[in-house]
């Protein structure tokens, strides 16, 4: 499998409080990866040391193929990046910043540009500091798809947008990628959202990437089990086990990860009965992963 | 590419820039306004001198003002960004500064156009006493020298961060304490003037700004 993003040991300090230790991630070519991460977990800054726009004090940082920051205009020229603040020249109109924009990539697609600025309803002569969030948003993602890249990397792009706009970027994006076969890194805190449309998925915390897998394991190996007369120790398990809560009674319920049907068989060798398996969403799943992580449990 | 560089530098620059290119228009002919008759006294002529002499110190003030206007303009609109999209369009940093410094440049160049034919029509027009001579492309060479250098330094100190300027500033308000102190101990150590000397007097590297500068001279 080849990798469009390929960071290995990657080390970041900012200031005394945050730092990015051994960070490793592959982002599958061709794949919609969503990089999850709660506020401060270090998503952002991962995304601009993956662009170059910060130096890493160690490690490696290979995109699509060559290396930052040494490569980095030639990695620019293939890759769309929706930044978390909007960070056009704001005294442009739109027309202004389309041609201003254009003109820095080759693969620049101007019949396209024209098509997306009509199917998002964007006034030409409107100047951007006179555009709504949402308007700014579209006019983002608009840019970021024209330019024909081979990936696209999108902080938090939909965030603080309304539904109607966080479905029509959401819409151009799919369609591009449909059409292209594109790589699309988006970085979000909008679980709801990655879990619809992305197949891998990273989490990270704390700046350290807890977990990167294809996104059906990732809602399959997490489940919620309800357990009758469960032991006080559970040993061996076949599976991981997060959290424990007791319940009603003589029950529990177990939060576990790694979780496979025939693995039932565990709880009738330690005398116990397993009375529900419950399936949890992404974001069930990402707040046990996070809780896990942050309280190990030996 | 530069072209629209060029064309962002002038439509944030064009509202401040133009009346600062009138008045460079307009500084060479307010500086010989009091020539008046060709057969003038020579102490008439004196005080003619006198009077460009002391328009004199407005041409580098003027330099300086449109250089540093010039130098801001071209880097707001990025520190307003935060520098994001300037680092995430494909082309080297340097290669972008360079543009960027080269549309100001560009732009610079209005106002000694403008300065020059105002020399030109102030040198044309005004009765200059026997003796005396119009030196406009001369005042208008120095002027575009000045003007450019103020950029080159005013550019590379805005193209930093704010920690940056934070830093120059220090330092020269750092040089001014030390002279205070110093003062204030009763040892007189004339740190400011010193540094001042070596800065503007010959050969300092702004030695452009200082001296005279006269339209009218003999």
């Amino acid at each position: 499998m080849s990798h469009a993003v390929d960071i290995r040991d990657l080390h970041y300090r900012a200031g005394k409080n945050f730092e990015i230790r051994e960070l490793g991630l592959r982002v599958p070519t061709g794949s919609l990866y969503g990089f999850l991460g709660p506020n401060g977990s270090g998503k952002t800054t991962t995304v601009r040391l993956m662009l170059g726009l910060l130096r890493p004090l160690g490690g490696t940082i290979t995109v699509l193929g060559a290396s930052v920051p040494r490569d980095i205009p030639r990695i620019l020229a293939r890759t769309g990046y929706v930044p978390e603040q909007p960070h056009l020249y704001t005294t442009l109109t739109v027309d202004e910043a389309l041609r201003f924009h254009a003109v820095f990539y080759p693969t620049w697609d101007g019949t396209w540009a024209n098509e997306l600025v009509g199917h998002f309803q964007l006034d030409r002569a409107r100047r951007l500091s006179q555009l709504s969030k949402g308007e700014m948003g579209k006019l983002e993602m608009l840019l970021a798809l024209a330019q024909r890249p081979e990936l696209l990397v999108l902080d938090e792009p939909t965030d603080g947008l309304d539904p109607v706009v966080r479905r029509d970027v959401l819409a151009a994006l799919l369609d591009y990628v449909s059409q292209q076969n594109a790589t699309v890194f988006i970085s979000s805190h909008l679980v709801h959202e990655l879990e619809r449309i992305c197949d891998w998925v990273g989490v990270m915390d704390r700046g350290r990437l807890v977990a990167e897998l294809p996104m059906q394991s990732f809602k399959n190996g997490i489940k919620r089990l309800r357990v009758a007369n469960p032991p006080a120790l559970p040993g061996d398990t076949p599976f991981v086990v997060l959290a424990r809560e007791a319940g009603n009674g003589a029950s529990e319920t177990w939060t576990v990860r790694g979780w496979q049907a025939p693995m039932s068989q565990y709880f009738e060798g330690v005398g116990a009965s397993l009375r529900e398996v419950i399936d949890l969403d992404l974001e069930e799943g990402f707040v046990e992963l996070l809780r896990t992580f942050r309280e190990p449990r030996g | 590419m530069f072209r629209m560089i060029l064309f962002t530098q002038w439509k944030w620059s064009r509202l401040t820039l133009l009346p600062l290119v009138v008045t460079a228009f307009a500084l060479p002919l307010l500086s010989v306004q009091r020539a008046g008759n060709p057969q003038t006294t020579p102490w008439e002529a004196r005080q003619l001198l006198n009077s460009v002499e002391s328009w004199g110190v407005a041409y580098p003030v003027l330099a300086t003002t449109i250089a540093l206007f010039m130098a801001m303009t071209a880097w707001s609109a990025d520190h307003r960004g935060r520098h994001v999209y300037a680092l995430s369009l494909p082309i080297p940093r340097w290669h972008y500064a360079l543009q960027r410094f080269g549309a100001g440049a560009i732009l610079l160049g209005a106002a000694v156009i403008a300065l020059w034919l105002g020399a030109l029509f102030a040198a044309g027009t005004a009765s200059i006493p026997a003796g005396l001579h119009a030196y406009p492309t001369v005042i208008a060479v120095r002027f575009a020298l000045a003007l450019f250098l103020a950029y080159a330094v005013f550019f590379a100190i805005t193209a930093g961060t704010t920690r940056t300027a934070g830093y120059v500033l220090a330092i020269i308000g750092g040089i001014i304490v030390v002279q205070v102190l110093l003062e204030t101990a009763g040892v007189h150590v004339a740190l400011v003037p010193f540094i001042g000397d070596r800065l503007i007097l010959w050969p300092g590297p702004l030695e452009i700004f200082s001296g005279r500068w006269m339209l009218i001279d003999v």
